[in-house]
């Protein structure tokens, strides 16, 4: 038999006259141990095979609650992005998967007095297009800075916030709309609970609860998310700020992200700038408004450590980074 | 992008020609691309082999600490698991190295960094590997990790040679010289991972005579099976190294610390063993660049000429030697840069800490020093309220000057063009006519940056690096080429790592023997070695060796010919095929020549030899020289201090366009890895232990950060010296670039900028 190693770096094709490697078993397969396709043994899809004994693909929320609850070690998977990428690491081995990628009734949006109710299983690049930004803009920016393209395809919105990471985008824009997440717990049992409670962990998800829909006011008015990176591709983000204004409520409402395990509300200084704005003429501010907005959230933010004369430079230069943000956010939604 | 240019600038000096469609100077494609593009180009981490194990090695979470228990049994009792290898079960030498066998193939008693490997499993499975490997109990008495390359001089040892790996006082004129106006600076270089965008991957198939086979992507494979086989103890024909396809390699790739405990585990078992490493495991495994220290003094006359320069260079070498010695040597003679300097005192020392191991990458030594000189450049522009540039022409090398080292310049230097070349390109335009959505600011497409904070800033920077190994080094490859049924190979051991060599070879065989179709065989060692992919190496002795043998089968071939008619052969020629004489009275094909033969040949090619450098630093140490100029222009949001690289305007003395497509994507490849280096690759460590080892934390150029490359100028003087007179491209670029892009943003924000990368806080200035 000849051997049907085919490694030419630069040629595919054999090459007969050539001395060949003795070894006639070697060839090309793929990563998963599996010789050149990707069907194989129960299990073996990635490099973790113990990692889920058991997949299930409910078409309703009720039904994913249900297979949660029949399984309680299982783990809900929507996106992926990054509970895969753990399994695949081997940090995390979930006995099962619930996957909740077949669950239409999460994956658009409806409005219902006054709010927009979101699916949890709106995508980024669905957040990101111009519809959708239309309605909230500040999460169809965030939506859009999360990320390269293939990450955004793939990421939902529902699992940015039950992954909880500091730096997730969306999260300071959700914190500032003071959104609330709808859950579906087992029995057809619905809760609602503040998007800020979860984050802050002052309410947890239950057992075999899912977070069904976003509840997200519909303000009509300016929002800006502004996302400070290390580099000029799509990289997490080192400080992000959201701001949105309330003409109902006569509010500035902002949040700091990335900075902190949670997001960040700047109570005070929003209060102050609100009472600063003209709602029912121009709304513009003077620039050292703005300025002193920046400085008041940057100083809520990043505190001054007890018994510290002067703060490490890298913490300076941070509340540098969310004053200038906060600013240019406020600005631009003034503007 | 930037193809068209590259191919219209060698035409610059030269009538407009149509490029060639093969030979040299043709813009021949890679063979592989169109595999590599659609992702069926088989990599070593395709390797399949029936009945095959999966390896995992167990690394120390400490960067220092005394081993002093190991205890595998229960990982080697776990269900699946077949093999479990300690320090204990190595049969041959127990260290390894590149020049100093200072490095345990598995740390026995000490271990010297985080990362370094205890043990190796064999399973049946990737996981079950892993969990075993997890499942050995190490007992480590923690010691406190030198980390602080200036505090290693002092330190109890970190191994029995001692913490001083190497040390160059180079002095090279009057020490008592000086000048009027002084200019002084600390520098920093971080720590840059070769991130081959494939993590180590190899396989190890046991022989029937007791050897063993390793299949992995290799750059020196030679060299690697040296090692591989005194470690397993056995003779170097019982190890063969076969090079599988390169996933990108600007260091030395799948270095002696991956194949020898798969080679021992192959060995063990008597299967074939996989190891496919994780990124977290590439990071921690392989060689780093050296971080860098560096105090510079430079003593001009008021008109900006250089009098002398006085320099402290300290590298980082990590935990064991490999490569360092070279880094340090490339520092040294090259630490007052592409400049001339009648007296030069510098001293470098490369030092053995517990952070990551350092060795070869693309630009080592070089690099860390452009940053160094150039910033020390503007420093003295700045004193005299001089144009950067100017200063720079002021002092600038050519050919015949000398350099510190007392080596003369004998190759073509054009440095001065080069840079005259940067400097008058026309600047990018603002971007004022388009609509402001559509600007790319520093941040990105949707992020924070405003016009308003937005500063540009240009700067210039010359480097230099040289070609081939130095200081003695013997460098020598061989090439085979074969031509039957009109077609030839090449079998040469020359490692195409992406790097171009098998189009290259291609494009001497077409030019030689007017052969259309020339295949490159792949890689094993049981060809005549052909040295480490590295240096310009591949272009320029291994290029040499297929021209010569190329050119001996042309003789073969030509030989009865002439003699039939009574001409010499170099009146007869080869083109599409077909031999003709110069008249025009023969005329036949290659085919009808051969007459059914094979014709083989075989050749090496040997530069001239290199001396070391003595205890002064001085010695003529280097084969040959490449020189670049770079004019960065950059975007600084002043606020935020996001750095965005908006154009590299590149001038490079090439020696010869061999392959203008191949050459601007090398060039391009390189100014990238170089925006890197100064912008956000650093493997960031806390107290010898490696964070965020994974592609989030260490943040790569992507698309969006990679600038308009614009390769003004490709000067062609043809070194004598070195086969078609070409130049090694790729490094050169990339020593280039993160000074030019740290003069740039010096320029923008006028904050000194002394630390690579460049961290945002150093680019904040007040509007």
């Amino acid at each position: 038999m000849r051997p049907s190693w085919t490694s030419a770096p630069d040629r595919p094709e054999d090459v007969p006259e050539l001395p060949r490697p003795a070894c006639e078993h070697v060839r090309y397969g793929n990563t998963n141990g599996q010789p050149g396709h990707r069907e194989g043994a129960a299990g073996l899809t990635t490099h973790a095979p113990h990692a889920a004994q058991s997949v299930t693909l409910p078409a309703s929320l009720d039904e994913a609650v249900a297979a949660l609850t029949a399984m309680p070690a299982a783990v809900p998977v929507a996106g992926g992005t990054d509970l895969m990428a753990a399994v695949n690491k081997g940090r995390l081995r979930p006995a099962g998967l619930v996957g909740l990628g077949r669950i239409n009734e999460i994956r658009g949006w409806q409005y219902q007095d006054g709010h927009a109710l979101l699916g949890a299983g709106l995508t980024h690049s669905r957040m990101g297009r111009p519809d959708f930004a239309a309605l909230i803009p500040a999460l169809a920016a965030a939506a859009r800075a999360a990320g390269p393209p293939q990450i955004r395809n793939a990421g939902t919105l529902g699992g940015n916030i039950v992954t909880a990471a500091p730096t997730g985008d969306t999260l300071p824009v959700l914190a500032a709309l003071e959104a609330d997440l709808v859950i579906a717990g087992p029995g057809g049992t619905i809760r609602e609970v503040p998007v800020s409670h979860l984050l802050a962990g002052r309410e947890l998800l239950g057992p075999a609860e899912l977070v069904g829909f976003v509840r997200v006011p519909l303000l009509h008015a300016p929002q800006v998310f502004l996302k400070a990176t290390g580099r000029t591709g799509p990289g997490r983000a080192t400080a992000s700020v959201a701001v949105v204004l309330d003409p109902a409520r006569r509010g500035v409402r902002c949040a700091v992200g990335a900075i902190a395990p949670m997001p960040l509300r700047p109570l005070e200084a929003e209060r102050w700038i609100g009472s600063l704005i003209d709602w029912d003429g121009e709304r513009g501010l003077a620039p050292e408004a703005l300025a002193a907005f920046g400085e008041y959230v940057a100083a809520a933010c990043i505190p001054d450590q007890e018994g510290e004369e002067q703060p490490p430079p890298a913490v300076l230069h941070l509340r540098r980074v969310v004053a200038a943000l906060a600013r240019r956010a406020l600005g631009r939604a003034l503007s | 992008m930037s193809n068209d240019a590259a191919i219209a600038a060698p035409a610059v000096g030269g009538p407009e020609q149509a490029p060639p469609a093969h030979g040299l100077g043709a813009a021949l494609p890679q063979a592989d691309v169109r595999a590599k593009t659609e992702g069926t180009f088989p990599y070593a981490s395709d390797l399949w082999a029936e009945g095959l194990l999966w390896a995992a090695i167990l690394r120390s979470p400490h960067p220092h600490a005394r081993i002093t228990a190991v205890d595998t049994s229960a990982a080697a009792g776990m269900p699946g698991v077949r093999a479990v290898v300690t320090h204990a079960d190595v049969p041959g030498d127990a260290a390894y190295g590149r020049g100093v066998a200072d490095r345990p193939v598995f740390a026995s008693d000490i271990v010297r960094h985080h990362g370094e490997a205890i043990a190796a499993v064999a399973a049946d499975h990737p996981d079950t590997a892993r969990l075993a490997a997890a499942a050995i109990t190490v007992e480590y008495e923690v010691l406190e990790p030198v980390t602080d390359p200036e505090k290693a001089f002092a330190a109890e040892p970190l191994h029995p040679d001692g913490n001083l790996i190497r040390h160059i006082p180079l002095s090279y004129g009057d020490p008592e010289a000086g000048g009027e106006v002084v200019v002084e600076g600390l520098y920093r270089i971080g720590r840059q991972d070769p991130a081959p965008i494939g993590a180590e991957a190899g396989l190890a198939v046991p022989r029937p005579d007791g050897g063993v086979e390793l299949y992995t992507a290799s750059t020196d494979p030679h060299t690697d099976r040296d090692l591989a086989a005194a470690c397993f103890g056995l003779d170097s024909e019982r190890v063969k190294v076969v090079v599988t396809g390169v996933p990108g390699a600007t260091g030395d790739r799948e270095d002696p610390g991956f194949q020898i405990p798969l080679g021992l585990l192959a060995l063990r078992t008597g299967c074939p063993v996989k190891l496919a490493a994780t990124r977290e495991e590439s990071f921690l495994g392989h060689a780093h660049r050296h971080p860098t220290l560096l105090r510079y003094r430079h003593h001009a006359s008021a008109e900006g000429r250089l009098l002398k320069v006085e320099a402290q260079i300290l590298l980082d070498a990590g935990a064991y030697a490999d490569s360092s010695s070279e880094s340090l040597a490339a520092a040294v003679a090259f630490a007052c840069g592409p400049y001339v300097v009648p007296h030069a005192f510098v001293e470098g020392w490369a030092v053995r800490t517990n952070n990551p191991p350092s060795g070869h990458m693309r630009g080592e030594g070089a690099l860390q020093v452009c940053a160094a000189y150039e910033a020390q450049m503007d420093k003295l522009a700045a004193k005299l309220g001089l144009d950067p540039a100017e200063v720079r022409l002021r002092n600038v090398l050519a050919t015949g000057d000398i350099l510190p080292t007392g080596q003369t310049v004998t190759c073509p230097a054009p440095v001065a063009e080069l840079l005259r070349a940067v400097r008058d390109v026309p600047l990018p335009p603002l971007p004022k006519d388009t609509p402001e959505a559509a600007w790319l600011l520093p941040g990105g497409p949707e992020g924070a940056g405003e016009p308003g904070a937005v500063r540009r800033g240009v700067g210039y920077a010359l480097g230099m690096v040289h070609m081939l190994g130095a200081e003695g080094t013997d460098e020598v490859s061989t090439a085979t080429v074969k031509v039957q049924d009109g077609a030839a190979t090449v079998i040469c051991a020359a490692v195409e790592t992406g790097q171009g060599f098998s189009t290259l070879a291609r494009q001497i065989v077409q030019e030689t023997l007017g052969i259309e179709e020339v295949r490159v065989a792949p890689v094993d060692t049981d060809q005549p070695p052909a040295g480490p992919a590295a240096h310009g190496r591949h272009t320029w002795v291994s290029g040499g060796a297929v021209e010569r043998a190329a050119k001996m089968v042309r003789t073969q071939l030509l030989q009865p010919l002439a003699h039939q008619f009574g001409m010499s052969t170099e009146l007869l020629q080869i083109t599409d095929g077909k031999i003709t004489s110069y008249d025009g009275v023969l005329s036949t094909t290659v085919t009808e020549a051969m007459d059914g033969k094979e014709l083989w040949a075989t050749a090496q090619c040997r530069p001239h030899p290199t001396e070391p450098l003595d205890d002064h630093g001085q010695g003529d140490a280097f084969v040959g020289l490449a020189f670049c100029a770079i004019r960065a222009v950059v975007d600084v949001d002043i606020e935020l201090g996001s750095v965005r690289v908006v154009e590299m305007a590149v001038a490079q003395d090439v020696g010869r366009v061999l392959n203008p497509a191949q050459l601007a994507t090398r060039i391009e490849a390189g100014v990238t890895q170089g925006i890197g280096a100064a912008l956000t690759e650093n493997l960031r460590t806390a107290r010898g232990l490696v964070r965020h080892p994974d592609l989030t934390g260490y943040a790569l150029p992507t698309a969006l950060d990679a600038p308009d490359i614009r390769i003004v100028r490709l000067v062609e003087e043809r070194d004598v010296v070195a086969p078609f007179g070409a130049k090694a491209a790729s490094a050169v670029p990339v020593v280039t670039s993160p000074a030019a892009v740290a003069a740039a943003v010096r320029a923008a924000t006028g904050r000194p900028v002394n630390r690579l990368p460049i961290r945002p806080q150093a680019a904040v200035a007040t509007p």
